[in-house]
């Protein structure tokens, strides 16, 4: 019952993830943190069946880390994302696959904003905005209404207050709010939804 | 809620063929069941002078694209020349019968014109590749059934270019506008000998 | 001590040349004409595409050469599948270099008796040049030779390249190296293979030059008529 937003905006990303860590009926914990930093300026969120998604969350950063020592250039987020599609699509024929959804937000070459939306089976699309998760049903329309091309990470903080409102009043599940991280030409930095 | 892979992301392709040329298009819808993602999925692509739609699964609609891109890449470094219209056929015929028991889901469309003879050629594939030649027109995907019916009332042989551009965006437009699963815009190409025009069409937006 | 004979081989193997521009580069090489009776290929047999954006000269044993190329272009596929962007060229140089070293540390197995001269573009470092050899060592240049009479040919290259060349030029400095370091008196297409880099709507674009092309080139280039003035001298 976990959720993941992202909104693409002329000067950077941002992204959300629902903060509880939920098992059957119970919240385990209040503060989850469903992102892991792969580089500089690419930042990855993840939705899914808790141990795979750390998993193959842990697993991308390791090789993203690895690429980056390798090669000593980071890798852009067109590359990483089609990485991370092609793992994915390869594990979804393998014996057991991994059952993780992806929002991939960077600044493509250091530069120009981001945003993919890959699911479990490694089906990308790269969009202004996205969401995983039952929240996708209640904020795709809101995007839709009062989303606009030239926003910036302001109006795009807005926007997601004003998404975060919509849940609050209408998805039944307790999530404990979200944590937010932005990318930008500064790189990743947490943020706060008062 | 339907299992099945080949319905589940929704999309739809059309190929035509005309006097001198061919045709192609797509819709451009990606969904997941009745949530729409994206209207800029593009299903047509091209490996050389040969142009290929895929619907079906969206990840093996990318995975079997990812697939054919390297095995042409290769044939033409050996080769030294492009594939040609037929023998990309048979690549993809034998490409997806070696899956037969992990299939791709997908539907395969292709059409081109021979380099050397310039005749066109179109023929479809179903999911475990069986190729189906035709020499009119072939569909594929979830509107599959409302294309077989625009083109049998719209198609006529031997048209030209700006005809089968005509024809096939009809036929496309008015079959995705019944289908929840397709539309979102579209993307058109004729493809004669001497060039390749690609257009994109507005569709309505549910 | 395996990898000196295949080093030592390659020194009689024939000439290739790289010339890094400005704009592009340019690979030219001799092809050795053993004997008149053999049929002549009129495909290049020592220019090789690896990739959209790579392509490379060889000097040594074809056959090796062979597999060593067939693996590239699979591993450049490689990289495009999982990228969906070309590999870099580096990056590809340094994977056929790592199976290269292999190859001279295991017993009973012989090198890969192989030199490269690799040219491609790439948007991390633009235009560039690698040689390889069967050690497996790989280094990056602006101009370089591998093959018979390498060092005379990086002498001339030394004394005549100039930082900020353009393409037109480095293609009579790489024909004009080739006809004082070949054997023959005379350069024609069938000893010549010809090939270079360039961009066309910023995108990297391979040509590796026929005959005929090559023959027009030869004329222009005045190659030929200075080397009939050596001739003449002689």
């Amino acid at each position: 019952m976990d959720a993941a937003i992202g909104i693409r905006v002329n000067d950077g990303v941002i992204v959300a993830t629902s903060r509880a860590c939920t098992r059957s009926i119970t919240i385990l914990k209040p503060d989850d943190d469903k992102t892991r930093i792969l580089n500089e300026h690419n930042i990855l969120a993840y939705t899914g069946t808790s141990g795979d998604t750390t998993q193959f969350a842990d697993y991308i950063q390791g090789n993203m880390q690895l690429y980056s020592m390798r090669e000593g250039v980071d890798l852009n987020s067109k590359g990483i994302a089609s990485y991370i599609r092609h793992e994915l699509a390869t594990s979804l024929r393998s014996r057991s696959p991994y059952q993780v959804n992806i929002l991939l937000a960077g600044l493509d070459k250091g530069d120009a904003p981001f945003l993919s939306n890959i699911d479990y089976m490694g089906t990308r699309v790269d969009l202004p905005y996205a969401a995983h998760g039952y929240a996708a049903f209640y904020v795709m329309s809101l995007f839709d209404r009062h989303y606009r091309p030239d926003m910036t990470l302001k109006d795009g903080m807005k926007l997601l207050k004003m998404c975060k409102a919509e849940l609050d009043e209408r998805f039944p599940v307790v999530f404990k709010g979200f944590q937010v991280k932005v990318v930008d030409k500064e790189g990743i930095h947490s943020s706060e939804l008062e | 809620m339907s299992q099945d892979p080949s319905t589940y992301n929704g999309g739809s392709a059309v190929a035509m063929v005309g006097k001198d040329c061919v045709a192609i298009a797509s819709d451009l819808r990606l969904g997941q069941q009745s949530l729409g993602l994206s209207n800029d999925f593009e299903k047509i692509f091209h490996y050389g002078h040969v142009f290929l739609g895929l619907t079906g699964l969206a990840t093996d609609v990318m995975s079997v694209h990812e697939d054919l891109r390297k095995k042409t890449n290769l044939y033409k470094m050996k080769e030294q020349r492009e594939i040609e219209p037929k023998s990309f056929a048979n690549l993809i015929s034998s490409s997806l019968y070696k899956r037969r028991f992990g299939p791709w889901f997908v539907g395969p469309i292709v059409a081109g014109l021979n380099s050397h003879s310039g005749k066109p050629f179109i023929c479809g594939f179903d999911y475990i590749g069986c190729i189906d030649f035709a020499k009119d027109f072939i569909v594929a995907g979830t509107a599959s059934e409302q294309l077989f019916g625009m083109c049998e009332s719209l198609y006529e042989p031997n048209l030209e270019p700006e005809d089968l551009f005509e024809t096939i965006s009809q036929a496309l437009l008015n079959a995705v506008d019944r289908d929840a699963l397709s539309g979102w815009g579209a993307v058109v190409y004729v493809i004669t000998k001497d060039k390749v025009v690609k257009r994109f069409l507005k569709t309505r937006q549910d | 001590m395996q990898v000196e004979y295949a080093l030592e081989a390659i020194n009689h193997a024939g000439t290739a040349i790289g010339v890094l521009a400005e704009d592009g580069i340019v690979l030219a090489a001799e092809r050795k004409v053993t004997s008149k009776l053999l049929e002549q290929d009129t495909s290049a047999e020592k220019m090789y595409v690896l990739n959209d954006n790579i392509l490379c000269a060889v000097a040594g044993m074809t056959a090796d050469a062979g597999i060593l190329i067939n693996y590239m272009r699979e591993e450049a596929q490689r990289y495009l599948s999982v990228y969906n962007q070309d590999i870099p060229i580096e990056t590809l140089v340094r994977r056929v270099c790592n199976v290269k070293q292999g190859y001279t540390q295991h017993g009973g197995l012989r090198p890969f008796g192989v030199s490269f001269i690799f040219a491609g573009y790439d948007d991390r470092y633009g235009f560039q040049i690698y040689t390889s050899n069967p050690s497996g060592n790989y280094s990056g240049w602006k101009a370089t030779s591998i093959g018979a009479n390498n060092t005379s040919a990086e002498t001339l290259l030394k004394q005549d390249y100039k930082d900020g060349i353009n393409l037109d030029d480095a293609k009579k400095l790489a024909l004009k190296v080739l006809s004082k370091t070949t054997d023959s008196s005379k350069l024609t297409s069938e000893k010549v293979e010809f090939a270079t880099v360039q961009l066309t709507k910023k995108q990297p674009s391979l040509k590796i030059w026929k005959p005929a092309e090559i023959e027009k080139l030869l004329e222009e280039s005045g190659v030929q008529d200075e080397n009939d003035d050596k001739e003449d001298k002689n």
